[in-house]
């Protein structure tokens, strides 16, 4: 193994989306679970960096670190903006817990400490926007039109639920 | 030359090149801020009748910003008690370093831009919706209902704006087939975007006003209705920090709308060459921050509500137009 400056860069930012995620599910309070869960947003979208898929990075941060983050702070915000989550279980199951996550951790290290991944020669992080374009317009055209169709009814269905409160809100 | 270094094999030594780049960077733009300040209240002040700063540093006030920031560093550090700590504390962080940390891709002149990144215009407008978070994250960890008030707000008025921002860039990014900044400063040898997007220059400019947060869209700092909005319990230099994210934020968009819409470092004419890059970029640069400060002095506030039916029912649709129109000529006239 060589520590390399992309090693660094992958170590420091791996810990710091795992710190994101194991802070995420131990705060108490939901306003820090979700700057805990930016953290890991943000470090996720530097390791695609350092894959050089820098679109998927950008789009990464654009959407679930701004759009999300700010989504789930607003719906919050407009209800139990102060509620904070209490420890439960007994000490039973949390060791059972602590065997199952030793066991899984195990099973995965196994798994993946042996697997050959074949390096092919890619030309996937030239101009990936570009690729990224073409492919969408051309072999997958019909997924992409299908999931533009389903995000316009979601939008449809969120108006008409909105229409429907006011006019109960209008007859009480 | 910063090609070169980007190019070059990574080690300490280049670590420390663009470290010390880095900071000089960091100077140059609290130089800015500074003078920046100074400057927008000498217009106001002229515009407004009235002098402005004139007794701190000779006639024009030149060191009033300067006795101004030592003021903010000297003052006590105020923590409310109620309010949540480490939020406090972490909220400036996080609204101030996505300001700085999006002038990376920004070309300056053809050999100046710290980042030659093939998604720069879209990792401008993604990073800068970060300093959002901080923002509320503030608002919340105040623990006080005008700040929360303010920081709702905010978040409210940067998400519905950031589409009618983003909208409006497409139309040049059809015409330059890229979201390279570089490659759309050298799309515009034949005439500056201003010319071939003007419906987008207009909305992009609305918008980017209600991105800074300045006044006709100040509504998470209306003193008038919210005190100070969601930095009301902050002092000091935590104060600092969002005022200074705010300023180089100013920066920033005023470098942005120079290199998307006023040809970056290219000069207008053919005969003009032979000044550099960098004197034309810092003049439409200046050109563009005057405007801002002209706008501000100009025009009130306006109402909340106006304010997200303008931002939905006008700016979008507009730039919904402008893309559809942009493509129509595109693929019928055949220029670019």
């Amino acid at each position: 193994m060589t520590f390399s400056g992309e090693f660094f860069a992958f170590m420091s930012l791996a810990l710091v989306a795992v710190i994101g995620g194991v802070l995420l599910l131990n705060l108490t309070k939901v306003m820090h679970m979700i700057i805990a869960l930016v953290f890991t947003f943000i470090s996720i979208a530097g390791i695609y960096v350092l894959l050089s898929a820098e679109f998927v990075a950008v789009v990464q941060i654009l959407i679930y670190a701004g759009a999300i983050t700010i989504l789930m702070l607003f719906a919050i915000m407009l209800t139990k903006h102060d509620d904070a989550s209490e420890a439960q279980g007994t000490i039973w199951r949390k060791l059972l817990l602590l065997l199952g996550v030793i066991g899984f951790a195990f099973a995965v290290y196994i798994g993946i400490y042996n697997f050959n991944v074949e390096q092919l020669p890619s030309h996937l992080h030239e101009n990936n926007v570009l690729q990224i374009g073409k492919a969408l317009y051309t072999k997958h055209v019909i997924p992409f039109e299908l999931t533009s169709v389903l995000l316009l009814v979601a939008l449809v269905g969120a108006i008409i639920l909105a229409k429907n409160d006011e006019k109960e809100a209008h007859k009480e | 030359m910063i090609q070169d270094l980007l190019n070059s094999s990574p080690g300490w030594a280049n670590f420390g090149i663009f470290f010390l780049l880095g900071t000089v960077l960091l100077l140059v733009v609290l130089g800015f801020v500074t003078y920046g300040i100074l400057a927008e209240r000498k217009v106001m002040g002229y515009m407004q009748l009235r002098h402005g700063p004139n007794q701190v540093g000779g006639k024009w006030g030149l060191l009033q910003t300067v006795a101004d920031v030592l003021k903010l560093l000297l003052k006590e550090d105020v923590i409310p008690k109620m309010a949540d700590r480490p939020l406090f504390i972490l909220a400036p962080v996080i609204a101030f370093a996505p300001a700085f940390m999006v002038l990376a891709t920004i070309p300056f002149t053809d050999k100046f831009q710290f980042a030659d990144i093939g998604v720069g215009l879209l990792y401008y407008i993604a990073v800068s919706g970060i300093t959002t978070i901080g923002v509320v994250t503030g608002g919340w960890a105040s623990n006080n209902k005008y700040a929360l008030l303010g920081g709702m707000r905010a978040a409210a008025q940067m998400i519905s704006y950031e589409i009618p921002l983003v909208r409006s860039v497409l139309g040049i990014i059809l015409l330059t087939g890229s979201l390279n900044l570089n490659d759309i400063v050298h799309a515009q040898r034949h005439g500056w975007f201003i010319l071939w997007q003007p419906i987008a220059f207009i909305v992009f400019f609305i918008a980017s006003i209600a991105e800074l947060n300045r006044t006709p869209f100040d509504l998470p700092e209306a003193e008038s209705e919210i005190v100070a909005g969601y930095h009301v319990e902050y002092s000091g230099f935590r104060w600092a920090f969002f005022m200074l994210a705010e300023y180089v934020y100013l920066f920033a968009m005023a470098a942005l709308i120079t290199t998307l819409f006023l040809g970056g470092w290219m000069s207008p004419l053919a005969a003009l060459n032979f000044i550099p890059g960098a004197v034309w970029f810092a003049l439409k640069f200046s050109v563009v921050i005057f405007v801002y400060i002209w706008i501000r002095v100009a025009l009130p506030r306006m109402r909340a509500d106006h304010l997200m039916e303008f931002g939905w029912k006008v700016l979008l649709p507009v730039a919904l137009a402008n893309i559809f129109l942009t493509a129509l000529i595109k693929s019928i006239f055949h220029i670019f």
